[in-house]
């Protein structure tokens, strides 16, 4: 029973990552419809800039701060000078345009940092501590407190301050915002900023346990994206659901599953993505969408 | 495509060309031909390795091509199918197999594979059909390394096939190209064909506007499964011509990155395009092999940079680079001398200056005429 609890929390942890990016590309794809891949570089690129605080002896908790900060101007700087660009034209000339970013990040990290993989020190202490007969890491639990609280501090940002209406109303309707006079075009920076900024918390929390490397997050965002689709893509509370399931399912599978073992444990959350989008195109938390003709 | 200024289906809207440039584009088809059939005969086995996996991925683009260039589904699955067919081949060189055997069971199987996962996935649109197509190559890359009775699990399989004949009096390497460049010649013919007939103005009409395919009884269920199982068939074809010039495969062959450099290679060509297609295979083995000669390092750097800079000059991929070209120099002839020539530019200004949002004219409607 205590080996199962373990695993679940584990599981919650990883899920607690993949929540962080899914809700990242949540955030992009509210606002503009667009599936955007650079988040996996742009999170990588603000995880470096800690990586390089911490060597210079700065705090982890700064570093992050620091990262969240760096990640911010980042995602606001390429919405500006690249995205835009692409925006009213094709969609699929747009996604490719992030698939570009994410090979020009990766490319940048690796310029200043190299493709080894380095080790990052952790926010929280390696220990474990017990609960009911049941041993569980600060690391993973850490790791689901800190998500939590971004979903908080997100979900109060949306629902209670105006600049969160405001970009609610972007997302919903640009044109009608427009005229409204809200200002459409520095919104459309903020999320992209925000997102960037989650994917730097992301970042930082799981580099000390997959050691810190240009391609680090390539799988996470993979994952990432499953958990958004699964989600609904423009439901938060879906993408970290699915998220959590996705990484609870995935440990679970390898745990206990001989078959399955650790190789193919991956396959499990995305067979079971497969069999329920097939049941429900419009994934677990989303809206059936009618198009008129 | 920028589905919102195309006027209709491109099957159906191909404006009459001019005599000249219709023999310029034979003269230029002409050309590249013989270069194609002379440039082994005096190239160095390196070189003839990178025409034939341009061959090889010209043909795993375009199978891409007719699922999400012309039928507009989004896939981010073909590296699984490209793995597919690649292992079915590497199992029938072990087991000796006739080769014929080989080049059918590496394009039937996938496309069974392929239909079967159409059928479920088809009805689903957008980002859920990306999700489950992106599953393959995630799901196949464990797979392969567990099965390894059948694929040689994370070594691969290194294979030593498709020799020379002797009485031919050519190199292995030259005669892998040949082999490969028929398939992908007849790859290309068949797809021309299809995308100009009947089924191409299904996938057309589906393209742009399901409700009215149905209305026009096109089923766009049908259609769609028809596009993947192509696309997946001819996957499977390009995993066939991948073993024969690489004689090696592995898991890494399916890996999910593969897919995705492959969207972007169909779109910096020209989706929607034949000779889009050969362009972005031309794009997609060339421009990591001159960054890594510029500085192998910087690979990724400088990919990264060359792929968002074809982006921003030419949205529509770079099929359309010699009509942009055209109409460049006619913008400009026109604010010189002749007004009336400008009547085209008029109705899209923003196209003259190198910084114009996306307008891209109708990539399909004049390009996919080259032979």
């Amino acid at each position: 029973m205590s080996y199962f609890v373990q695993v679940v929390v584990d599981g919650l942890s990883n899920g607690a990552i993949y929540a962080a990016l899914a809700l990242a590309i949540v955030l992009v794809h509210r606002a503009t419809g667009l599936v955007n891949f650079a988040q996996g570089g742009m999170a990588v690129a603000a995880t470096f800039v800690a990586f390089a605080l911490t060597r210079a002896g700065v705090p982890v908790l700064l570093a992050l701060l620091a990262a969240v900060v760096f990640g911010f101007v980042l995602g606001a700087l390429l919405e500006r000078g690249v995205m835009r660009h692409f925006e009213r034209g094709d969609p699929d000339t747009a996604v490719v345009a992030t698939i570009a970013l994410l090979v020009l990040l990766t490319g940048a990290s690796a310029f200043f940092f190299g493709y080894e993989p380095q080790p990052f020190p952790s926010l929280f202490p390696n220990r474990t501590f017990e609960v009911l007969g049941v041993f569980v890491s600060f690391r993973s639990i850490g790791t689901i407190l800190v998500l939590i609280a971004v979903m908080v501090g997100l979900q109060l940002l949306f629902r209670s301050t105006k600049l969160g209406l405001a970009m609610r109303a972007v997302a919903d309707n640009p044109e009608s915002s427009a005229l409204s006079a809200l200002p459409v075009s520095r919104l459309l920076m903020i999320g992209w900023g925000l997102a960037a900024g989650l994917g730097a918390v992301a970042g930082v929390l799981v580099a000390p346990q997959l050691f810190i490397s240009p391609g680090m997050l390539d799988f996470v965002l993979v994952y990432a994206l499953a958990a958004a689709i699964l989600g609904g893509l423009d439901s938060p509370v879906g993408a970290v659901v699915a998220a959590a399931f996705i990484g609870v399912a995935e440990n679970l599978a390898g745990a206990y599953l001989d078959v399955v073992g650790d190789d193919l444990k991956i396959a499990v959350p995305f067979v079971a993505v497969m069999v329920i989008l097939v049941v429900r195109p419009q994934g677990l938390f989303g809206r059936k969408t009618t198009v008129r003709v | 495509m920028a589905t919102a200024t195309r006027p209709a289906p491109a099957a159906t809207t191909t404006p009459p060309r001019s005599v000249v440039t219709r023999a310029a584009a034979a003269v230029a088809g002409l050309a590249v031909a013989v270069v194609l059939v002379v440039a082994p005969l005096v190239s160095s086995p390196y070189i003839n390795f990178q025409l034939a996996s341009i061959m090889v991925f010209a043909v795993a683009l375009l199978g891409l091509n007719v699922i999400m260039g012309y039928t507009g589904q989004v896939s981010l699955g073909q590296s699984a199918f490209l793995g597919l067919g690649a292992y079915i081949t590497a199992y029938g060189v072990l087991n000796d197999w006739p080769i014929a055997l080989s080049l059918l069971l590496s394009a039937v199987v996938p496309a069974a594979v392929g239909m079967l996962v159409a059928l479920a996935a088809a009805r689903l649109r957008g980002l859920a059909l990306a999700m489950i197509t992106l599953a393959l190559p995630i799901i196949g890359v464990p797979l392969a390394r567990r099965f390894d009775g059948f694929t040689g699990g994370s070594q691969g399989q290194v294979v030593s096939w498709l020799r020379a004949p002797e009485s031919l009096g050519l190199a292995n390497d030259q005669w892998r190209y040949y082999v490969v460049a028929v398939i992908a010649l007849v790859a290309f013919l068949l797809v021309r064909n299809l995308v100009r007939g009947r089924i191409g103005r299904s996938f057309a009409i589906v393209k742009e506007n399901e409700a009215v395919a149905l209305s026009m009884g096109v089923s766009p269920y049908r259609t769609k499964v028809l596009a993947f199982t192509i696309a997946s068939a001819l996957g499977g074809l390009s995993g066939f011509m991948y073993l024969a010039v690489v004689q090696y495969t592995s898991p890494e062959t399916l890996v999910f990155a593969t897919s995705i450099n492959l969207v972007a290679a169909m779109v910096i060509g020209g989706s929607a395009s034949i000779v889009g297609t050969a362009l972005g295979a031309l794009y997609y083995v060339l421009v990591p092999v001159l960054a890594g000669q510029v500085n192998s390092s910087r690979t990724a750097l400088i990919s990264g940079a060359v792929l968002l800079a074809v982006l921003f000059v030419l949205p529509a991929g770079l099929v359309s680079l010699p009509r942009r070209l055209a109409r460049r120099r006619s913008a400009r002839r026109g604010t010189r001398t002749a007004p009336h020539d400008t009547a085209d530019d008029a109705a899209t200004p923003t196209s003259t200056d190198g910084s114009a949002p996306a307008v891209p004219a109708p990539a399909a409607t004049t390009t996919d005429q080259h032979p």
